[in-house]
């Protein structure tokens, strides 16, 4: 009986790895990309890069697990919202509105706790953010977003 | 002698110019001036929005997030960000809340409620981006 369920578990699990996630590809060439097209501080875009650029950029590096079902459905998903919400590799193609949106976001978001995702850090122990990294990131959003409008 | 005329003639445009805009009696207008919300948006705002996104609301997110009584002290990317995501939370009807609506009906955003708001909205934008 033990068996059998074993046996049940392992067909299943294998089966669910031919269902397609729908995982958006990772791109490293991103001429429109907010580093390269604006005077970043280095300290920020390290940053930037180690804790925010899984998701909101289309430099996805997508670990081992993130190829395992059912691990990969929702790395599929956290990237494609992530993508869909903030993409630092499309900045330039934005708006300014939109620009000035997505700073105002982020500023609330880096300050507040909100960002990264508490999962992120779990995986990535890299990625987690001390008072004085979220002072960093925020202080120089401030700056960037005031200074479109000038 | 030609040039003579240019200049003296450029000089004396630019000289009224400046004086025209001293006897205006306006230097750039503020913040606060150009994200003035006029009457009929106000009621709209009191209605659906103001409720929990004031100073003193005890929805400490929607608070944070967005506040009517501190929009124009914000810095200028702010609050252009905050307005241009007041247009597309309205675009999707994400706000009032649907749990809210459902519960007071009243309270809920008419379609011409979102036409006021979007068109203050964007217009307010526009102005301080200066665009």
């Amino acid at each position: 009986m033990k068996k059998k369920i074993w046996f049940i578990l392992i067909v299943i699990v294998v089966i669910i790895q031919f269902i397609p996630t729908g995982r958006p590809d990772a791109v490293n060439n991103n001429p429109n990309d907010v580093l390269i097209n604006n005077p970043v501080p280095d300290s920020v875009a390290s940053l930037l890069t180690t804790t925010c650029y899984d998701c909101h950029s289309n430099e996805t590096y997508y670990p081992w697990y993130s190829y395992v079902a059912p691990v990969s459905w929702l790395v599929a998903r956290d990237v494609k919202e992530g993508r869909k919400h903030v993409n630092f590799s499309e900045w330039e193609s934005l708006y300014k509105m939109k620009k000035a949106e997505i700073l105002d976001d982020l500023v609330d978001e880096v300050s507040d706790g909100g960002m990264p995702m508490l999962i992120y850090p779990l995986m990535h122990p890299e990625a987690k953010l001390t008072k004085a990294d979220r002072q960093m990131i925020v202080d120089w959003a401030e700056g960037f977003g005031e200074s479109l409008f000038e | 002698m030609k040039n003579l005329i240019l200049i003296i003639t450029l000089s004396t445009s630019g000289f009224l110019f400046v004086n025209f805009n001293i006897a205006d009696g306006k230097g750039p207008a503020s913040k606060e001036e150009m994200i003035e919300i006029p009457d009929d948006v106000q009621a709209v705002i009191d209605n659906s929005c103001y409720g929990c996104h004031n100073s003193d609301s005890r929805n400490d997110k929607a608070k944070k997030k967005l506040s009517f009584d501190k929009l124009s002290k914000l810095k200028t990317y702010k609050v252009v960000g905050k307005l241009t995501d007041i247009q597309e939370i309205i675009m999707e009807g994400e706000m009032p809340p649907k749990k809210f609506v459902k519960k007071y009906p009243d309270h809920a955003l008419s379609d011409d409620g979102k036409d006021l708001l979007l068109g203050w909205a964007k217009k307010s934008a526009n102005k301080i981006a200066g665009e």
